[in-house]
């Protein structure tokens, strides 16, 4: 133990030189370290405007169509607040899940006001292709195609009588990273003038996003449930359904808590 | 810091032992760099190899990866068509041999596969292979203290999860490397070949390399060459693209091993190297609209020319490969086969 302090001091002495030189090259034109607060980003789904409660309630769609949801997973990534001179997250990778309480996560941010986010409904091409992976990405969050390797992006299960598929079944697992077939969308949503995001530092700022799947069926485009009951593939009516995904989302409200 | 660094786990300290994938003489380097994200060790591959040929990783804890893939067939399934999953099921399609994974664009015979830490979750999941669930294995798995104790030395923490499954399982299948055949030793000028090889040789250059590429035997391509839907309605890499003009192309595999890779093709259909002759002479069903275009007159030959091609495809294969102890499990394992 002795030996090893004696040659931390000898390293630290020659270090402390290293980092005194270093700062001052440095001081002279760079600003005082960030002052951070946090954002919490908070989903929440609805459809008719009424929160989506899965298996329980029933919904109308743009068509009349009723339909039941069993299951409304999906990922949004690559979270970027722009002003914020930071660059996009780059490992988060947010599973948002209908069926579990906690639809949020947060980030750290400079102290400041913003007036937009952009994040990326799905996972980007090149973590579709690179091996293994863990957290949100994990196989076992069953968003993961073996046969045709990739990720359900968007994944949406539920029964309507519309539905001429067996059971009535609603199955729609969109997916596809290449080429022709990305159904990844970037989302772009602005914040009121009058009621930024403000980040304090030491701060909490809840941010709500509404996913409003009435824009689902009816936005760009029209996606009937007779129509189309199931969609399991990469492909052109993959592309087709995500047309609708920019629409899908709308800033609820901003909330700071000291 | 320090404090959690002298922590006893009980499993000793970490000290992996790197590895490093060694590129043959004269052979192109990997087409991708699978062990970038997944450092090679020998802890890494002693933990894939023991997954390899657990049983545990299915549903009726038999059909382990090694069932399916033997490694005197060169990692496929010997001397069947089709290869057996769990509850009398079968695979609608053929093992192929494991060789030189690491020097493929992508995996399985429609290319559906994007990476080799990816692969395993197809047979795992598939319910007429292991017809099992990623949650179920790793509940098994936690309950066995040798693997604690392997996930440990291979990735510095007792943690078992599905990432580190997958990474171990790709250092074990990604390490299956031949690259010892005589073949090998005649481009090394340790051996040469006799006068009917040679004279194979000559006709496979020829007429076989636009497909079958050396040194690996493949060029990574999506080929039709020739044979009739199946019965499983098998139209190969259309179902991945969804573009009819991949109507029946399949990956063009590896002729590495190939003498005890048999019976051959996506589905298994043809058994002999003699057959496999037969058809490129004479069996291409030319009115395909996808077959290559470079088949299109099928591939004349006499017989000579067509013994002498199965002579030199012969001196593909690599019996350090097939009886390389390094691959064998430490243990004498249940084979699901009688053979
Ligand atoms: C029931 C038999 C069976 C089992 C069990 C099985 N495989 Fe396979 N394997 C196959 C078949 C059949 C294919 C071809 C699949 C296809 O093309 O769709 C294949 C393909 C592969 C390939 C791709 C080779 C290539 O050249 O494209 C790899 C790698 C592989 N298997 C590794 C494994 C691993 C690792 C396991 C255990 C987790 C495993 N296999 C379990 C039958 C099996
Ligand atoms: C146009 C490309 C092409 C050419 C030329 C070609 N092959 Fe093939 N070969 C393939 C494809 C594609 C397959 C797999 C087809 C399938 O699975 O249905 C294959 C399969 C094989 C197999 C079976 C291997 C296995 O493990 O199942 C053998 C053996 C073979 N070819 C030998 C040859 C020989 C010998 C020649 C020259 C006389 C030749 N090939 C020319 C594309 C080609």
């Amino acid at each position: 133990m002795i030996r090893l302090n004696s040659s931390i001091k000898f390293y630290s002495s020659v270090g402390l030189l290293f980092v005194a030189v270093f700062t001052m090259t440095l001081s002279s034109f760079e600003k005082a370290p960030d002052k951070n607060g946090t954002l919490r980003i908070i989903f929440i789904n609805t459809a008719n405007g009424k929160p989506v409660i899965l298996r329980d309630s029933l919904y109308v769609n743009a068509f009349g169509e009723q339909y039941s949801i069993s299951k409304l997973k999906y990922y949004i990534s690559n979270v970027l607040i722009p002003g914020s001179g930071q660059l996009p997250e780059n490992d988060s990778y947010h599973l948002l899940n209908a069926a579990e309480a906690n639809n949020n996560f947060e980030l750290s941010l400079k102290e400041g006001a913003y007036n937009a986010i952009q994040f990326l409904l799905g996972v980007d091409s090149l973590r579709n292709c690179t091996g293994a992976q863990t957290g949100g990405l994990d196989p076992t969050n069953d968003m993961f195609w073996t046969w045709n390797s990739g990720y359900v992006m968007f994944k949406l299960e539920g029964t309507s009588s519309s539905s001429a598929a067996d059971l009535q079944r609603i199955e729609h697992h969109i997916g596809g990273y290449k080429g022709d077939n990305i159904v990844a969308k970037l989302i772009h949503l602005n914040f009121p003038a009058t009621q930024l995001l403000q980040i304090k530092e030491g701060g909490t700022t809840q941010l709500t996003i509404e996913l409003n799947l009435d824009n689902y069926w009816k936005n760009a485009v029209e996606i009937k449930i007779s129509e189309t009951p199931l969609c399991m593939s990469t492909g052109i009516l993959a592309k087709k359904m995500a047309s609708n995904f920019p629409g899908l989302f709308s800033v609820k409200s901003i909330q700071s808590k000291p | 810091m320090l404090f959690s660094a002298l922590k006893d786990d009980g499993y000793g300290a970490y000290a992996p032992d790197p590895l490093f994938l060694k590129i043959p003489p004269g052979w192109p380097k990997p087409a991708t760099n699978i062990f970038a994200k997944n450092k090679l060790t020998e802890q890494g591959f002693q933990l894939g190899k023991k997954l390899f040929f657990d049983g545990r990783l299915s549903k009726d804890n038999e059909t382990s990866c090694a069932s399916c893939h033997q490694q005197f067939a060169s990692f496929s399934t010997y001397d069947h068509d089709l290869s057996h999953g769990v509850h009398n099921s079968f695979s609608t399609r053929n093992a192929p041999a494991l060789v030189n994974l690491a020097w493929m664009t992508s995996l399985h015979w429609d290319g559906g596969v994007n990476h080799i830490e990816v692969q395993p979750l197809a047979p795992i999941t598939a319910t007429n292979e292991m017809g099992e669930q990623l949650d179920s294995i790793l509940i098994k798995l936690k309950k066995d203290t040798v693997y604690s104790r392997m996930f440990k030395a291979a990735f510095g923490d007792p943690q078992i999860n599905s990432q580190r499954m997958l990474k171990a399982l790709a250092q074990y299948t990604g390490s299956l490397v031949s690259s010892n055949s005589k073949y090998d030793k005649v481009k090394r000028g340790e051996a040469s070949f006799n006068a009917y090889e040679q004279n194979g040789y000559e006709v496979f250059k020829a007429r076989c390399t636009g497909c079958h590429k050396e040194p690996l035997f493949t060029d990574n391509s999506f080929r039709n060459n020739g044979f009739a839907l199946n019965r499983f309605k098998d139209i190969g890499r259309q179902q991945i693209t969804n573009n009819k003009k991949d109507s029946l192309k399949f990956k063009v595999p590896t002729l590495r091993n190939v003498q005890v890779s048999f019976p051959y093709m996506h589905d298994g259909h043809v058994f002999s190297l003699y057959q496999v002759m037969e058809h490129y002479r004479a069996g291409i069903i030319i009115t395909q609209p996808t077959l290559d275009s470079s088949l299109k007159n099928r591939i004349p030959m006499t017989n000579k020319e067509k013994n002498d091609v199965v002579y030199f495809l012969y001196t593909l294969t690599d019996s350090s490969f097939l009886k390389d102890a390094r691959f064998a499990p430490e243990q004498i394992v249940m084979r699901k086969y009688s053979n």
